[in-house]
């Protein structure tokens, strides 16, 4: 400290404050010179392409980010479609289900209703045709019983029946039968 | 590798032998490489630290971004952190607009400052040269480059211009002086002429501050290296055995480290907060006022 200090106030003794540095117009312009070129050569080598470097990265971080909520977006809405898409499905589905099976017992009710038509027609045609088929072995019973009885009657009797004797018997049996 | 360290040994030694033969501190001034009289004479041993310097940055650079990629590697990795670090802490400072205007100015200089402090270490610098043949006179080869006031007062005064262009660019002409002379605050009548006249002597006060602030930013810079240099220089001339100067120096060298790097950081950060208080319109108080 001492050597400083002696050296600056022998300086500063002999000549002025800017003569003891040596400051003066060629040495400072030159310094000033050198500083600007140092100044210049960094921000075109390495501040310019650097800070273009990270601005560029940046700026893709950023979009990489927009991106990514870009995609959060439609992915949570292309969710929410889905979602009402499958509702929707749903209610369609069991709508359509309900429908069905409504028709469904529609129809059975009168496929039944059909057959229970059916039925009765082919039941009454069965009863008319028995009925009628009863009729007429009931009819011809009925001749040939009073036959039967005339036949009979003349044997029992061995008298000769007239016809009118024989359609008296045979009203007469076929009035016993019916009563 | 034994070679190497022999080497290194003969030289610190022979550095230590130069400074402390005769006690001769290293002089204030910066020392004509060529001589006074030679059209060369501007060329000085401070010059030459600083054009290596200059040399030094330039292929750092120039290797940095030789291949850039989207996805950084090695010394671009290594350029981006300290780019974005100094632009970050600038920023913190300055604020995004004023950073964005000004960073190569203030990455620029702490760069350079910081790396000319860094080479002023190396052993030699400042201690290797001669002695006349009076022995009074010692005279160095290199010198730390932010050891001549020369280029400390080349930085300072390149920022007091920047400092007025970017002022009055931001403020305009009015807004300029309106900051440094005109009342700030809401006063009315009599008020309002006493506060005037007591800012107008505060404004006369911050333009002496404003004239001072090179002045003050080249000579702290300059004296803190120089003081370094010549600590260090003096420390080696305290031990009589000449293979054993450079012990002393040893744990201030490291010191020295810390010196380069506060300085650099020292000198750009008043510049930025001399250009951040010209700047400012107040915005931040409001928002707090609100």
């Amino acid at each position: 400290m001492n050597i400083i200090l002696a050296v600056a106030a022998e300086g500063a003794a002999k000549s002025g404050l800017l003569d003891t540095f040596h400051v003066n117009w060629p040495y400072f312009i030159a310094q000033l010179i050198n500083f600007i070129i140092v100044i210049f050569v960094l921000k075109k080598f390495a501040f310019g392409p650097i800070q273009t470097m990270l601005e560029q990265r940046k700026n893709r971080i950023a979009e990489g980010e927009e991106k990514l909520k870009r995609i959060e977006t439609q992915l949570s809405e292309s969710e929410e479609r889905t979602t009402a898409a499958i509702e929707e499905a749903n209610l369609t589905s069991k709508r359509l289900i309900d429908e069905a099976k409504e028709s469904a017992a529609n129809l059975s009710e009168q496929k039944t209703q059909e057959a229970i038509a059916s039925a009765q027609g082919i039941l009454s045609k069965a009863e008319a045709a028995a009925k009628s088929e009863r009729d007429q072995m009931v009819a011809e019973l009925k001749q040939d019983f009073g036959r039967l009885v005339a036949a009979t009657t003349a044997n029992v009797t061995g008298k000769v029946l007239t016809d009118d004797d024989n359609k008296r018997i045979n009203e007469e049996a076929v009035a016993s039968i019916q009563g | 590798m034994s070679k190497l360290f022999t080497t290194l040994f003969l030289l610190v030694a022979g550095m230590s032998n130069a400074a402390a033969a005769g006690g001769k501190a290293l002089p204030l001034h910066p020392e004509s490489i060529f001589g006074e009289d030679s059209p060369f004479f501007w060329i000085t041993d401070s010059m030459i630290m600083v054009w290596m310097a200059a040399l030094l940055i330039f292929l750092f650079c120039k290797a940095a971004t030789k291949k850039m990629s989207i996805v950084p590697a090695g010394l671009q990795n290594f350029a981006e952190w300290l780019i974005e670090s100094l632009y970050n802490f600038f920023g913190s400072i300055l604020g995004e607009h004023l950073v964005k205007k000004t960073f190569w100015f203030f990455g620029a200089t702490f760069l350079l400052i910081i790396i000319v402090n860094y080479l002023a270490l190396i052993p030699g610098v400042g201690t290797v040269g001669t002695i006349s043949s009076d022995g009074n006179h010692f005279r160095g080869f290199l010198r730390g480059g932010n050891a001549d006031l020369n280029m400390t007062a080349a930085m300072s005064v390149t920022f007091a211009v920047l400092w007025f262009y970017w002022a009055i660019t931001e403020n305009g002409l009015k807004g300029f002086f309106s900051h440094i002379f005109a009342p700030k605050g809401d006063f009315k009548g009599i008020m309002l002429l006493g506060m005037a006249l007591i800012f107008f002597l505060v404004g006369i006060l911050e333009m002496i501050s404003i004239a001072i602030r090179p002045v003050a930013l080249s000579f702290r810079l300059f004296g803190n290296i120089y003081g370094g240099e010549q600590t260090l220089g003096g420390l080696m001339s305290l031990v009589p055995y000449d293979w054993m100067r450079f012990l002393p120096a040893l744990p201030f060298t490291f010191m020295e480290l810390l010196v380069g790097l506060l300085q650099a950081l020292v000198f750009t950060l008043l510049s930025a907060v001399f250009l951040k208080l010209i700047c400012d319109h107040g915005d931040h108080d409001e928002d707090h006022a609100h």
